[in-house]
C-alpha cells in the first residue's frame, strides 16, 4: 500500500499539498473509470482490481492531515484560509463519491445488454475522464493563473452538458428494453449511470466554485 | 456656593476626563483589521495600538485640545467648572444612548454639541452676552465644515488610492499564490498604516484633553498639572485599549477574516491622512468613526460592491441629531446647575 514520507509532506507548502492531493485523487478517478471500462469488456478481474484500489487506497488521508495541520497553524494569508480549506474538501468529496460508486459497483458483475449500450457508456466515460483531467489542471492552476483555471472550468461545464445528453439517451435505451430485462442488471446499470453522473455533477459544481474564486480574488483594471 | 464645591468638582472633572480617555481606548477599533490579518500576536497588536494612541494623545493633541478648550469660545467667554461638568455628563450620556442603539456615534460631535449648549445657556442667563458673539465664529464654522468635508475626503482618498494601487499592482496578480504573497506584504504595510492611524486617533481625541485644557484655561489647574494629566490620560487610553478594547477588537476582527489586508491598508492609510491633516493643519476635532465609515464606502464604490444606503441613512440621522441633542442635554443640565446658583 502506498504511503507518503511524512518529512517530505512537511516540507511542502499548502498549495503543493493541494496539487499533490488533486493528482492523487485524479489518479484514483482514472482508475475507477478504467475499472468501469474493464467491466464493459467483461474483464471482471481487472474491474475488481481497479475498484478495490480506489476503495483501499488511503494514502491521501496522510496528505489531508498534513494539509489541515499546516493550514490551521499558518499565520499567512488568513483571508484565503476558508477558501483553501473548502477547495481541499471539494477534492476530497470526489474521492468519497468515487469510493461510494466503487463499492456499489462491486456488488454485482453485470453483463451488458448489447454493443450499442457499451459504446454509448464508453462515450460517457470518456467525457468523465476529460472532466477529471481538466479539473485536475484547473485546481493546479489556482495558485498561478486563475484566469486559465476559470477558462478550463468553462470547458468542464460544456463537457458535463454533453454528458447529460448522452445520459438521457442511454437511460431511454435502458427503459425501453424488454420487460424481461427489468432485473438486477437494469437496476445495476441505472445505478451505474446515476453514480457516474453524480460524480460528474460534483466536478461541475466544483469547477463553478473555482470560477467563483477567480471572480473573488482577481482584480481587473 | 460654587466655590464650596469647587475642589470636589475639579477632582471629579479630572477623574471623568481620565475615565473618558479610558473609554476612548476601550472603544477604539482601529487595530481590528490588523488582528484579522493575523500578522502579529494579538497581545502585541494591543500593545502597539495602545502605545500609538497614547503617543498621539501625549505629544500631538495640543492643537485640537486648545481649540476645544479655549479657541472655540468668543472673546470674554471662559468656561466654568459647572459648564465643563455639564459638557462631560451630556457627552457621556449621549454616547451611552448611542451604544445601546447600536449606532457608532461620534464622541467629538457630542462634545462640541454639548459645549455649544452650555455656552448658549451661559451667554443668555449668566454672562449676558450676545449668543452670536459667544463663539469664535471662524473656529466654530471650521469645525462644523470639517465634519462634512472629512468623511467625504475619506471617501475620495480611499477611492482614488484603491484605483491607483489596483491599476498599478493588484490587477497584475494572476494566481492565488501570488495574491497571498502580496497580501502578506500588505499585512505588514497594514501594521504601519494602523500604527500611523492610531497615533492620529489619539492626537485628534479632543474629548478628555479639551476639557483638561479648558480647566487649565480657567486657572483651575496649572500648566504642569495639565501636562501630567495629559500623560495620565494617554496611559489610561492605552489601558482602555489593552484591557477593555480587546473584546471589541476581537469581535470585529473575527468578522474581518475574509478581508484582504490591502483593503485594510488603503482604508487605514486614507483615514490616517485625513486625521493627520485635520489635526496638524487645521487643529479641528473630527469624528474618526465617520471618516472610517466613508472610507469603507469609498472602497465599496471603487470595488463596485453594494453600499447599504438604508443603514447609512439611519446612521446619518443619528449623526445629524448628535449635535442638537447633545447641545440640548448639556444646556438643560447647565440650566439646572444655574437654578441652584451653581455657575
Amino acid at each position: 500500500m502506498l504511503e507518503f514520507d511524512d518529512d517530505t509532506l512537511k516540507k511542502k507548502s499548502i498549495d503543493e499539498l493541494t496539487r499533490l492531493f488533486m493528482d492523487f485523487i485524479n489518479e484514483q478517478n482514472l482508475k475507477l473509470i478504467e475499472g468501469i471500462e474493464y467491466l464493459i469488456e467483461e474483464d471482471f478481474d481487472n474491474f475488481q482490481k481497479n475498484l478495490n484500489y480506489v476503495i483501499q487506497t488511503t494514502a491521501e488521508v496522510q496528505i489531508k492531515r498534513r494539509f489541515e495541520k499546516k493550514l490551521f497553524k499558518s499565520k499567512k494569508a488568513s483571508f484565503t484560509k476558508a477558501d483553501r480549506l473548502k477547495l481541499f474538501s471539494e477534492i476530497n468529496n470526489i474521492k468519497s463519491i468515487g469510493e461510494f460508486l466503487a463499492n456499489k459497483m462491486l456488488l454485482y458483475k453485470v453483463i451488458f445488454p448489447d454493443q450499442e449500450f457499451k459504446v454509448r457508456l464508453e462515450v460517457i466515460l470518456n467525457s468523465l475522464k476529460n472532466i477529471s483531467n481538466n479539473l485536475s489542471d484547473a485546481v493546479k492552476l489556482i495558485g498561478t493563473d486563475l484566469i486559465k483555471a476559470h477558462d478550463i472550468c468553462e470547458d468542464i461545464k460544456e463537457e458535463r452538458r454533453e454528458m447529460r445528453n448522452s445520459e438521457w439517451t442511454l437511460l431511454t435505451r435502458l427503459w425501453n428494453y424488454d420487460m424481461d430485462y427489468l432485473s438486477r442488471a437494469f437496476a445495476y446499470l441505472k445505478d451505474l449511470l446515476e453514480g457516474i453522473m453524480i460524480l460528474a455533477d460534483h466536478m461541475k459544481n466544483f469547477s463553478e466554485y473555482i470560477q467563483f474564486l477567480a471572480t473573488k480574488y482577481l482584480i481587473f483594471k | 456656593m460654587a466655590t464650596e464645591y469647587g475642589a470636589i468638582i475639579v477632582i471629579a472633572l479630572m477623574i471623568l476626563a481620565i475615565a473618558l480617555s479610558f473609554s476612548i481606548g476601550s472603544n477604539d477599533e482601529t487595530v481590528a483589521p490588523l488582528a484579522a490579518a493575523g500578522t502579529i500576536k494579538f497581545k502585541f497588536i494591543l500593545i502597539l495600538g495602545g502605545a500609538a494612541i497614547a503617543f498621539g494623545m501625549i505629544f500631538l493633541s495640543e492643537g485640537v485640545a486648545s481649540l476645544v478648550g479655549e479657541k472655540i469660545l468668543g472673546p470674554g467667554i471662559k468656561y466654568t467648572i459647572f459648564m465643563l461638568l455639564s459638557v462631560l455628563i451630556s457627552s457621556i450620556l449621549w454616547l451611552v444612548i448611542g451604544s445601546f442603539s447600536g449606532i457608532p456615534l461620534s464622541s467629538t460631535h457630542s462634545l462640541i454639541g454639548s459645549i455649544f449648549g452650555v455656552v448658549i445657556v451661559y451667554a443668555l442667563f449668566v454672562g449676558n452676552v450676545d449668543p452670536a458673539a459667544a463663539f469664535n465664529q471662524e473656529k466654530l464654522i471650521s469645525v462644523v465644515i470639517s465634519w462634512f468635508i472629512s468623511p467625504l475626503a475619506g471617501l475620495v482618498v480611499t477611492y482614488v488610492l484603491y484605483k491607483i494601487i489596483a491599476k498599478l499592482f493588484l490587477s497584475k496578480l494572476k494566481g492565488l499564490n501570488q495574491i497571498e504573497k502580496s497580501e502578506t506584504r500588505f499585512a505588514w504595510s497594514l501594521l504601519l498604516a494602523v500604527f500611523f492611524a492610531e497615533i492620529w486617533v489619539g492626537a485628534n481625541s479632543a474629548e478628555a484633553l479639551g476639557i483638561l485644557y479648558a480647566m487649565y484655561g480657567t486657572g483651575e489647574i496649572s500648566l504642569g498639572m495639565y501636562y501630567l494629566l495629559v500623560v495620565i490620560c494617554g496611559i489610561f487610553a492605552f489601558l482602555g485599549l489593552y484591557i477593555a478594547g480587546r473584546y471589541v477588537i476581537r469581535n470585529l476582527a473575527s468578522q474581518l477574516t475574509d478581508a484582504r489586508p490591502s483593503d485594510g491598508f488603503i482604508i487605514q492609510l486614507s483615514s490616517a491622512l485625513i486625521l493627520m491633516v485635520c489635526t496638524v493643519v487645521y487643529s479641528v476635532p473630527i469624528s474618526h468613526s465617520h471618516v472610517i465609515v466613508f472610507c469603507i464606502i469609498g472602497m465599496n464604490l471603487a470595488q463596485k460592491k453594494e453600499v447599504d444606503y438604508r443603514g447609512l441613512g439611519k446612521m446619518f440621522v443619528f449623526w445629524v441629531l448628535t449635535f442638537p441633542i447633545a447641545a440640548l442635554f448639556a444646556g438643560l443640565l447647565y440650566f439646572g446647575f444655574i437654578s441652584f446658583g451653581l455657575y
